[in-house]
């Protein structure tokens, strides 16, 4: 034990005296936050020019759904003709229009809403987000109409009630949700490969021991070789959970990300997933001769998988085949594990997930003892 | 007592045999040398009973314990300065020694004072903060002792400490090594260096093809080959030299010519000294002197390997 706190103590010191590992465990992760959020907010930041052709007249419900598209955040309402829409989108002067059809208002108040048309060039993260939107509220509207049964001054009650209770309000924080939770994902996939990147640099220090031959004497005084391996093992170990901790609390406090997740939750799985990036660090030093060999082996390893398995971009861009290569990295289950904790499943019913990550721990983990068991006697283990 | 008693002590990597068979004993207060060519398994001997690799067969004692059995009794009474450099380089000399020593369970007041003494024993008292990565050879070789001797060993293995450094430094290492050895730690050196181990070691065994061909004190090795006998003469010039007729003279077995020095190499049974003489003057060649030595430890390993030690 007081072996294992001096040679403890002696790695955390050595880790800390180097910049470079600061910046791997603290600021990158950072960067990955703000990169998350310029990424994800770049819908919401800049404003949307859009045009809503009203085929509808002066009718007052109609009124009110062109009113909702004007309170979205950071949107720009101007009322167009029909003929206008396609030159004022070519040339760029809108983003977008909306075609409210004839009898769009009836149709609420008869609770069977008419197709509504959004033309736009710009991608479907624009119109989505804006589909999204007026899907909630002509529904909401839908069913007002479908409880007015049809009766217009019924419903025009129901629907003054209903404006005053500012339902938008609920409505745009489902959409700002979506925001979150994508800039977490994005977060936590950077972080993950950043977890790996950190495991490997740390788990590396046995190997360097091994070239400049100081592991030779450590093995000379009365420490034993298992007593090493875990003492790096444990400040690996902290120095991730120290990563994890001010990683999220940075995204949350000081970025005001709301994972969807409570912050415990998030430790735990991601300790269990440092756990897998340890095993895995241990694996590639057992099995290479070299620290070149073993970043060599790094580089092969840690940033396809995580690309493969969604950790920079999300995996529904990526050919059939490809997801399915996903289902074999650790990476895709953690991520896995937190989109489905985002949607409300309860952690009990994700415990498959969380047994597949300490599965691939406990594997990569036997795999490296194995092999450090039969290194023992070559002359590159001295 | 004995500080280490090896018995039968093999070791074998895949086929090949680096370690054959080997039996031997340090006393307490020796300085034993281990001396053999490239490759003849003085680090593999030396490495196993520093437990360091695992040993094929055979046993080793120190102190009188088992170290398969008594292993971390018998690592904390030993101190090895392996034949390649094993310091941290981006740790002051301060740093190496004192996390080096802590190894050993010393802690606080007394392990600062053992790495101070570490230090200043191998003279590097001034240079407590100085990185190692901008050290000299002989300066990294030193501290790389100073890591081996903090926790104060009883038994101290050197595993060619002097390789390939500045004679200043390896007169203070030989120096250090008597220094600690009358301390009381007893010492098993290796070298290449044949001077370095006739001038310090009390006991030495020679090591061929991992085997120990010889052991003994000096004078016990030397007697081995007194069948032989070294004769100089010094000449004013040995131009004229014909040495294929000295070269034939019953009893001498090497003629080497060495500026104006004649070096013969000869039976000792036989007393030719004579017919060389007459020879040389039949060749007209002026004789300044005359010696007769005893064979040295050079000879003694050249006659019993078969080779020299250094390439
Ligand atoms: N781990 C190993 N695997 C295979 N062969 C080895 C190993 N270690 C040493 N050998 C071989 O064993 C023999 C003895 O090596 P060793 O290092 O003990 O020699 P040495 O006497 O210390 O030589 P040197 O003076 O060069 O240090 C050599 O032929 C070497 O190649
Ligand atoms: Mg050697």
């Amino acid at each position: 034990m007081k072996d294992t706190l001096w040679l403890i103590r002696k790695t955390f010191l050595s880790t800390f005296k180097k910049p470079m590992n600061l910046l791997l465990y603290f600021v990158f992760p950072v960067l990955g936050i703000l990169l998350a959020t310029l990424i994800h907010s770049g819908s919401g930041d800049t404003e949307l020019r859009m045009g809503i052709v009203n085929q509808d007249g002066g009718r007052q419900i109609t009124q009110g759904v062109i009113d909702a598209v004007g309170r979205m955040d950071s949107m720009l309402v101007s009322e167009i003709e029909e003929n206008e829409v396609k030159d004022l989108i070519a040339s760029g002067e809108l983003d977008a229009a909306i075609i409210l059809p004839a009898g769009f208002a009836q149709s609420l108040i008869d609770g069977n809403p008419s197709d509504l048309k959004i033309i736009s060039i710009k991608g479907a993260q624009v119109t989505g987000q804006l589909k999204a939107y007026l899907e909630q509220h002509i529904n909401n509207l839908a069913s007002v109409g479908r409880v007015a049964q049809g009766n217009e001054v019924k419903f025009k009650t129901l629907y003054e009630n209903y404006q005053k209770n500012g339902f938008e309000l609920a409505t745009e924080k489902i959409d700002d949700q979506s925001i979150n939770h994508n800039k977490t994902n994005q977060t936590i996939g950077y972080l993950l490969i950043l977890m790996l990147v950190s495991a490997s640099s740390l788990s590396g220090i046995l190997i360097k021991e091994r070239e400049n031959r100081t592991y030779y004497r450590l093995l000379s005084s009365p420490v034993n070789a298992r007593t090493y391996v875990l003492s790096n093992v444990i400040v690996n170990l902290t120095m991730m959970m120290l990563q994890i901790a001010v990683t999220l609390w940075i995204m949350i406090t000081i970025f005001h990300v709301d994972p969807g997740i409570p912050y415990w939750s998030m430790f735990f799985i991601l300790v269990l997933f440092a756990l897998v990036a340890i095993s895995l660090s241990l694996a590639i030093v057992a099995f290479s001769s070299s620290s070149s060999a073993a970043s060599g082996m790094q580089n092969l390893l840690l940033i396809p998988t995580s690309l493969l398995a969604g950790c920079m971009f999300p995996l529904a861009l990526m050919p059939a085949a490809m997801q399915q290569i996903a289902h074999f990295l650790p990476q895709y289950w953690l991520l896995d594990t937190f989109s489905h904790l985002q949607q409300g499943v309860s952690m009990g019913e994700l415990s498959l997930n969380l047994i597949i990550l300490i599965v691939f721990a406990v594997a990569l983990s036997l795999i490296a003892i194995y092999k450090f068991g039969r290194n023992n006697d070559t002359r590159s283990y001295i | 007592m004995n500080v280490l008693e090896v018995k039968q002590l093999t070791k074998k990597f895949g086929d090949f045999i680096a370690v054959d068979n080997i039996t031997m004993s340090v006393k307490e207060g020796e300085i034993f040398g281990f001396l053999g060519a490239n490759g003849a398994g003085k680090s593999t001997a030396i490495n196993m009973i520093a437990s360091l690799l695992r040993v094929t067969k055979g046993e080793i004692e120190v102190l009188g314990k088992n170290i398969a059995k008594h292993g971390k009794f018998a690592k904390m009474n030993i101190g090895i300065v392996p034949q390649e450099m094993a310091i941290y380089e981006d740790m002051t000399t301060y740093e190496n020694v004192y996390f080096f020593a802590g190894l050993y369970g010393l802690r606080g007041a007394e392990l600062k004072e053992r790495v101070i003494e570490a230090l200043a024993f191998v003279g590097l008292g001034d240079k407590h903060k100085s990185y190692p990565k901008n050290f000299s050879g002989g300066m990294k070789r030193r501290l790389n002792i100073a890591c081996a001797i903090a926790h104060r060993p009883k038994l101290l293995i050197m595993d060619e400490p002097t390789v390939g450094i500045d004679p200043q430094s390896r007169n203070y290492i030989l120096g250090s090594v008597k220094k600690l050895n009358e301390m009381g730690c007893t010492i098993i050196y290796t070298s290449h260096y044949m001077e370095e181990v006739e001038e310090i070691c009390t006991r030495i065994a020679i090591i061929d093809h991992g085997k120990i061909i010889a052991e003994g004190t000096k004078g016990q090795l030397k007697a081995i080959i007194t069948n032989q006998k070294n004769i100089g003469i010094e000449v004013r010039s040995a131009e004229n030299l014909d040495r294929s007729k000295l070269a034939g003279i019953a009893g001498v077995n090497q003629v080497k010519v060495e500026d104006r020095i004649i070096k013969i190499t000869s039976d000792s049974e036989i007393n030719n000294l004579n017919r060389i003489i007459q020879q040389l003057m039949a060749d007209d060649i002026e004789i300044r002197s005359v010696e007769e030595h005893e064979p040295s430890l050079e000879t003694v390993f050249l006659t019993l390997t078969g080779r020299s030690l250094r390439d």
